[in-house]
């Protein structure tokens, strides 16, 4: 019996980065992966829940819940910070003891971020992938701390064929995206964004990876801002760049 | 500093960091970090969880017990011959301190760090009085000299440069020093031991009050401490009344994370133990002790379970140091004595939702400050709730946003829970968008999406994730 | 102030649910951590000695009054020495140290003359009422023989230690300390990094200290 995926897909990589969305698919099946995707989804609510609006954050929990609760298999999403809202604080929006916090719950234990569900759930460092580039990567708090991925982006990216890793000297530092608070204090998110600029291109990389839209919006930015040869990637599209579009 | 009562603008004071701040902070916090990190790989990650984890559950037990903890303290200072003083707010602390003061005809006294008595602004209440007050950790006599506040809690003058230091010796003690580390701690030395040995009071703050023997504990490595509370006559020490541990054996776990996480020390140069006044004349020690337990709306930040663990806070900085925004912007961008996270959650409880409010904000929840706390405080979960209480309201507040934001985030709810709403959305960027594209990028977009665009370029729009699905599930299926 | 006390001791009852005769539980044992176990007693030393001169501190040990009396030689003059304070304890009186030291030249300031006098000493003397090995501390305490001015008021800060003061750790310490009144502990000279972040000794308290043992009678 082969396992089976719920594709969370997250409004911003949905917004921002579709081809992610494609590729994930693409090598999700080649794992063997029967992949769905519950066309109802929408936004997990994030944003508000980080900028004190409990009340909607809760409504949009519900509504994510209604739409992945009643769904079997493991729910993968390509941000870790979406997960996150969903692992660590969808429980805590409805009272102990009741259906919704249940159904949080279990919802919640199912829920992956992409690295967490191949290394962890799949055993799966390797996906034969080819990527003959100097690359650093950059952690993203949520998947970081928040659900303590630490080791997994890296063996995935270990694994890639050609690929020279570079580390980055501010790797676990925040880049300054924090969702509203990019637009909230526009002007200290600029100075994290450009240290983060500068450290990348301090490795002399060609790529920067990260897992999460949220950075990658902001990093790929600044590198554009600044016109940076470099490219900010998802991992997904490393894992998969020796492959056409799916 | 007095109790602020205009709102704090975190946003127009980080546009107005000095430039040389940010590169000043850091090379001060790498230091900091660097120390810290060498002395807890010394000790084993497993041993300095363990102490963190032992830290935490007894800083929690004090506040738990907090009514239990105060009135054993008191018990305790008053059997060793000390006086104890409550002070509801900052006030009240002030008026308590200055009639002592008066009482003993003070016209001079010595202070040593204390947040506390910056939380109270204890200094502009004395000097109103006509009374002389003397900071005398060197950090703070420096910036009591140029006339502003702490840039940092463990450091206060971090920001200034020896040349600054010696121009500013120069002017306001018309000492010519040359600008080298050494001399101008020996001028501050020279100058500050003749302020020892002639004021009236010695006031000190407390790192902690032990309730088992009513004993104060302060830590200073530059023995500054020890003068305040052991040269003049009488010593009044102003103390939150968070501050308080059971006993003396949660000193020996305390004391092990406080130094290692606030200097990178493994225990502060001197660590006092004051229990009571000196008992004899001849141990030369004052005559009168003055303990004043601070409440100063602690006992309401106590009130939210949320919250409450705000009260942990052993003042190491170590958060300060951690912080990528504090790293951006320094100290004085908070409008607060205690910056960083533990000042964000302070601030904005202490003075309330409407003045501090917008620090709860100052965060992009990184998460680094909750991995460095020695108590474990669990930070960006506090300033979670805050920004709940700012925009939402709670038990403690009503909501302090304004009501466009809010509703904003009604009709925003609503449009990304709809399916078809968020569908629809999704394809009208994506047409509007069309005039404003420059490649794959939209370099400058109309408020409130400007706020993004003045700092960098937004990705064009460009869902298609469901279209594509739909296709390809066709595709799968074959002809029918 | 009664009516201060009593509100803000309400406020915090009414915060945590608790009235006055609630029950108070114990500090949970994850709350503590175990005490060390003490090497050999020469190990101890030896490290004590190895931390405190990592913070600056000078060490020495002395076998004899005639060691006692020629590292006092020394000192003096290493620091110039003028004036000097001590503690009066039993332990010091009878190794006669002010003596040694009038014998010298230096003139004996009592601990209780005017504070600006005993400022005026270079070298204050004081005994040892624990020391820990791990951090190079030294436990001071007070009392009318060990005034607080003579290990803080002089630029030298010479402390004389017994092997019999060696304490494993402060669980020790403390439990010994606790109900003795005042007590410092003492890690190094006096110390700050306030001035773009530049380690420099002696601000307030001494510039220098001396940790000797004393192993003579």
């Amino acid at each position: 019996m082969s396992i089976k995926a719920q594709l969370f897909i997250t409004c911003l990589a949905e917004q921002f980065f579709p081809g992610v969305l494609h590729r994930m698919v693409g090598l999700l099946e080649r794992l063997g992966v029967q992949v769905a995707f519950p066309e109802a989804q929408t936004c997990c609510g994030q944003p508000f829940f980080n900028s004190g609006y409990q009340t909607q954050a809760r409504k949009l929990a519900r509504k994510w819940l209604e739409v992945f609760g009643r769904t079997d298999g493991f729910i993968v999403s390509p941000s870790g910070s979406c997960v996150d809202m969903v692992r660590h604080h969808y429980p805590h929006l409805f009272p102990p003891g009741t259906p919704e916090h249940h159904l949080a719950e279990d919802t919640a234990a199912r829920t992956f971020e992409f690295t967490q569900f191949l290394v962890q759930q799949l055993k799966v460092t390797d996906v034969g992938a080819r990527f003959p580039h100097k690359v650093t990567y950059h952690a993203s708090c949520h998947l970081l701390r928040g659900l303590t991925v630490r080791g997994e982006p890296k063996a995935l990216l270990r694994k890639v064929q050609g690929l020279e890793f570079v580390p980055l000297s501010t790797e676990e530092t925040c880049c300054g995206f924090g969702g509203t608070f990019s637009v909230i204090y526009p002007e200290v998110s600029q100075a994290m964004m450009e240290a983060k600029v500068k450290s990348i291109e301090a490795t002399g990389a060609e790529a920067v990876v990260a897992c999460d839209a949220g950075c990658l919006m902001n990093i790929a930015g600044g590198l554009q801002k600044v016109n940076s040869p470099i490219k900010a990637m998802h991992l997904i599209e490393v894992l998969t760049a020796d492959r056409g579009a799916p | 500093m007095s109790q602020a009562t205009v709102p704090i603008d975190f946003r127009t004071n980080a546009q107005h960091v000095p430039p040389k701040m940010p590169a000043a902070v850091q090379k001060a916090t790498a230091k900091f970090l660097g120390t810290r990190a060498a002395l807890v790989e010394a000790l084993g990650n497993d041993l300095w969880q363990t102490l963190r984890q032992a830290s935490h559950d007894l800083r929690l037990h004090a506040i738990t017990h907090l009514d239990h903890c105060l009135e054993r303290a008191e018990r305790a200072v008053i059997k060793a011959g000390g006086h104890v003083h409550w002070a509801r707010d900052a006030a009240e602390a002030n008026r308590i301190v200055l009639e002592i003061a008066r009482q003993h005809h003070v016209k001079k006294v010595v202070k040593s760090k204390s947040m506390a008595t910056e939380e109270i602004g204890l200094n502009h209440a004395m000097e109103a009085a006509g009374i002389q007050v003397i900071e005398t950790d060197l950090g703070e006599y420096i910036v009591q000299l140029k006339g502003m506040g702490p840039a940092h809690i463990v450091v206060p003058a971090f920001h200034l440069s020896k040349e600054e230091i010696a121009e500013l010796f120069r002017e306001k003690l018309g000492v010519d020093a040359p600008a080298e580390a050494e001399k101008l701690t020996q001028v501050a030395r020279m100058k500050l031991r003749e302020e020892f040995l002639s004021a009236g009071l010695g006031i000190s703050g407390g790192n902690f009050l032990v309730a088992e023997t009513g004993t104060i504990v302060t830590v200073t490595n530059e023995g500054n401490g020890r003068m305040c509370t052991t040269v003049p006559p009488v010593h009044v020490a102003i103390v939150g009344i968070d501050k308080i541990v059971p006993d003396w054996e949660s000193l020996t776990v305390l004391l092990k994370v406080l130094a290692r996480s606030a200097t990178g020390q493994k225990i502060t140069c001197y660590t006092q133990f004051i229990s009571g006044p000196a008992r004899t004349e001849a141990e030369t020690g004052p005559k009168e002790l003055h303990l004043v337990l601070l409440d100063n709306g602690r006992s309401r930040i106590l009130q939210s379970p949320e919250c409450r663990e705000t009260l942990l806070c052993i003042r190491c900085g170590a958060c300060l140091n951690i912080c990528p925004v504090f790293n951006n912007v320094g100290g004085y961008t908070y409008g607060y004595p205690i910056s960083g996270p533990t000042g964000m959650m302070f601030a904005s409880q202490i003075l309330g939702a409407e003045v501090a409010g917008g620090l709860a904000f100052a965060s992009t929840l990184c998460g680094a400050c909750n991995d460095i706390c020695p108590v474990k405080i669990p930070i960006t979960e506090i300033l979670l709730h805050l920004r709940h209480r700012v925009v939402e309201g709670d038990e403690q507040e009503r909501a302090v946003a304004p009501s466009l934001l809010r509703a904003g985030a009604r009709v925003g709810s609503v449009a990304l829970r709809t399916p078809w709403i968020y569908r629809l959305g999704s394809t009208l960027l994506k047409w509007f968008q069309a005039p404003l594209k420059h490649g794959g990028w939209l370099p400058k977009l109309p408020p409130p999406l400007n706020r993004w665009t003045m700092v960098r370029p937004l990705p064009v729009f460009a869902s298609d994730f469901r279209a594509w699905w739909r296709t390809r599930s066709r595709e799968a299926k074959g002809p029918q | 102030m009664d009516s201060a006390r009593e509100e803000i001791l309400t406020k915090v009852r009414a915060s945590l649910g608790r009235g006055p005769g609630s029950p108070v539980a114990p500090v949970p044992p994850t709350a503590r951590v175990k005490s060390r176990t003490p090497g050999p007693l020469d190990a101890e030393i030896e490290q004590l000695f190895i931390e405190i001169g990592k913070l600056n501190g000078t060490t020495r040990r002395l076998v004899s009054k005639d060691d006692l009396k020629s590292a006092l030689a020394d000192l003096v003059k290493a620091e110039a020495v003028k004036k000097a304070t001590c503690w009066t304890t039993p332990d010091l009186t009878t190794s006669d140290v002010a003596g040694i030291l009038e014998a010298l030249g230096v003139k004996i300031v009592s601990p209780q003359a005017d504070k600006h006098l005993v400022a005026e000493c270079e070298l204050g003397v004081t005994g040892v009422d624990a020391a820990l090995p791990e951090t190079g501390t030294l436990l001071l305490r007070s009392s009318p023989e060990r005034p607080r001015v003579v290990s803080l008021l002089p630029r030298v800060h010479l402390a004389i230690l017994r092997r019999t003061v060696l304490r494993a750790d402060l669980h020790q310490a403390f439990a010994e300390a606790k109900d003795a009144g005042y007590c410092v502990l003492v890690t190094g000279p006096s110390r700050t990094s306030d001035i773009e972040l530049t380690l420099t000794l002696g601000v307030h308290g001494p510039k220098s200290l001396y940790a000797w043992l004393l192993d003579a009678p």
